[in-house]
């Protein structure tokens, strides 16, 4: 097998690879941007957030991966048992708990005088959040959801050990057998992986910083 | 018909600084946190009639801005009662959003919101409180702009105005929805001297148009011709009201004639 057709079979790997992480990242969105809002403002369970964080921050994902699929995708085998749905799970999870530390940061960088600015014209505390907190926060995070986005890339190869999904990594594992080849395929798999981080955060870090300047943040 | 726009009733509110444990291990006194807490507003009463313009002053750090913030009910007061017209504020239950849309507020340090522009400041309100039509919102909005002069500004975002633009702007927004009452903090002290000049302009257009206020400010020659009554606060309280000739010729207490001869002294030397 010669290095194109390799390139090939490992390319179409990444449509999987790219939809694994993005709606990981969505998800973190979904979870960690209200948990640090709560964090933030509702103190009173804030130790909810602090228990999910740990949790998910703490165990390594591969452990996730396993646990959730093999642990309990025979309980709930049109959840759990559907490796992408267990494979978004647990990394949209694990970002969700990143991602909030990342916009707790930025809340308190955004300051809490615009959340008084924003009851004072009679906005109540979830509305001046959304109104008022939420884009800026975005503005302000722009380079840790960079660092987000391709560290959920590049996590998103641990889904091979829960098999079943066809992205990058697992291909080239594949090939390593197939191929009897050990170093072509994780070279071409390395570049791409790089490819698919290195713009798209650079690209988030440049527009925030843009942004930033533009709204004096 | 409630007689006053706004009445507080023996207010109270204390607050504890944010390093008194810290102060407390340092000086290894364990006995009461009584010294670590400041009583920013004791028992301070003020009726407020349509039409008024009333001008608190006092030193920094007396409780001045955190009474006006008591008023708006964006600190709770501990005790005491705030009335808007015939509504209590500080009785449980009441929806104190739409109680603030009615109050104009003006801070000291302005904040804008950053990612919007002068127009989207001054429009939020009237789109997500006053639910207002689009167009409608963004004629009011535009009108706001154009009597406090900023409407060359309406497509500039805070971070692209000067700081008096800014603070006229912050106006704006305060009184586009038409509040009932208008409530500024130290409005021109956080601006550069030669900036101030354009936000009192526009503050007394307000007061030529019987705009409700109550300002916190140590503009002198401002509160002299404007204000029909002055307070002068310290340390938690009312110390003397009167009206600006009281003030300017014979205050009543020591305590404000020395605050007045020391604030004119600084007024003159400028």
């Amino acid at each position: 097998m010669d290095v194109w057709q390799e390139l090939i079979i490992l390319l179409e790997g990444v449509p999987l690879t790219l939809s694994i992480s993005i709606v990981s990242f969505l998800i973190g969105i979904v979870v960690g941007l209200p948990f640090a809002f709560i964090r933030v403002y509702e103190k009173e369970i804030g130790f909810v957030v602090d228990a999910y964080e740990k949790i998910f921050r703490g165990i390594p994902e591969i452990v996730l991966l396993l646990l959730f699929y093999f642990g309990l995708g025979p309980y709930f085998p049109s959840t759990f048992g559907n490796a992408f749905f267990t494979a978004a799970f647990v990394l949209g999870l694990r970002s969700g708990a990143n991602q909030s530390q990342i916009y707790r940061g930025a809340i308190r960088g955004v300051g809490d005088e615009q959340m008084i600015a924003g009851m004072s014209i009679g906005l109540s505390k979830w509305r001046a959040i959304w109104h008022i907190m939420i884009p800026q926060v975005f503005t302000f995070s722009t380079s840790g959801l960079g660092s987000e986005y391709a560290l959920l890339i590049k996590d998103s190869a641990y889904v091979y050990v829960i098999g079943g999904l066809a992205e990058l990594m697992k291909r080239a594992i594949e090939l390593k057998y197939s191929a009897a080849d050990v170093v072509t395929p994780f070279v071409i798999s390395a570049l791409l992986y790089i490819l698919l981080t290195f713009p798209i955060a650079f690209w988030l870090d440049r527009w925030g910083n843009r942004r930033k300047k533009k709204i004096g943040l | 018909m409630a007689d006053f726009v706004m009445e507080a009733r023996h207010v109270y509110k204390t607050y504890g600084r944010k390093n008194a444990k810290k102060t407390k291990q340092a000086n290894g006194d364990t006995s009461d946190g009584a010294k670590h807490v400041v009583e920013a507003v004791k028992d301070v009463s003020l009726q407020i009639k349509k039409g008024d313009i009333k001008l608190i002053f006092g030193p920094s750090g007396s409780g001045k801005s955190t009474f006006l913030r008591c008023l708006a009910m964006l600190d709770i007061p501990d005790k005491g009662e705030i009335y808007l017209g015939d509504e209590c504020l500080t009785k449980p239950g009441v929806d104190l959003n739409k109680a603030r849309a009615r109050i104009g507020f003006v801070f000291q340090h302005i904040y804008l919101f950053r990612h919007l522009t002068a127009l989207g400041n001054v429009e939020l309100a009237l789109r997500q409180v006053l639910k207002l039509p689009k167009e409608e919102a963004r004629k009011r909005a535009l009108a706001a702009l154009a009597e406090v002069k900023v409407t060359d500004c309406a497509n500039k975002f805070p971070a692209q105005m000067s700081g008096g633009q800014a603070q006229r702007v912050g106006i704006a927004r305060a009184l586009a929805r038409n509040p009932d009452i208008i409530l500024l903090d130290e409005p021109t002290s956080a601006l550069d001297p030669e900036l101030t000049g354009e936000v009192i302009d526009t503050l007394r257009d307000l007061a030529r148009e019987g705009t409700t206020m109550l300002i916190v400010s140590h503009e002198m020659p401002f509160a002299r011709d404007v204000a029909e009554e002055m307070i002068f606060y310290d340390e938690g309280r009312i110390v003397e009201t009167g009206p600006p000739s009281q003030f300017f010729n014979a205050p009543n207490t020591d305590r404000a004639k020395q605050f007045m001869t020391r604030i004119i002294n600084r007024t003159t030397r400028e």
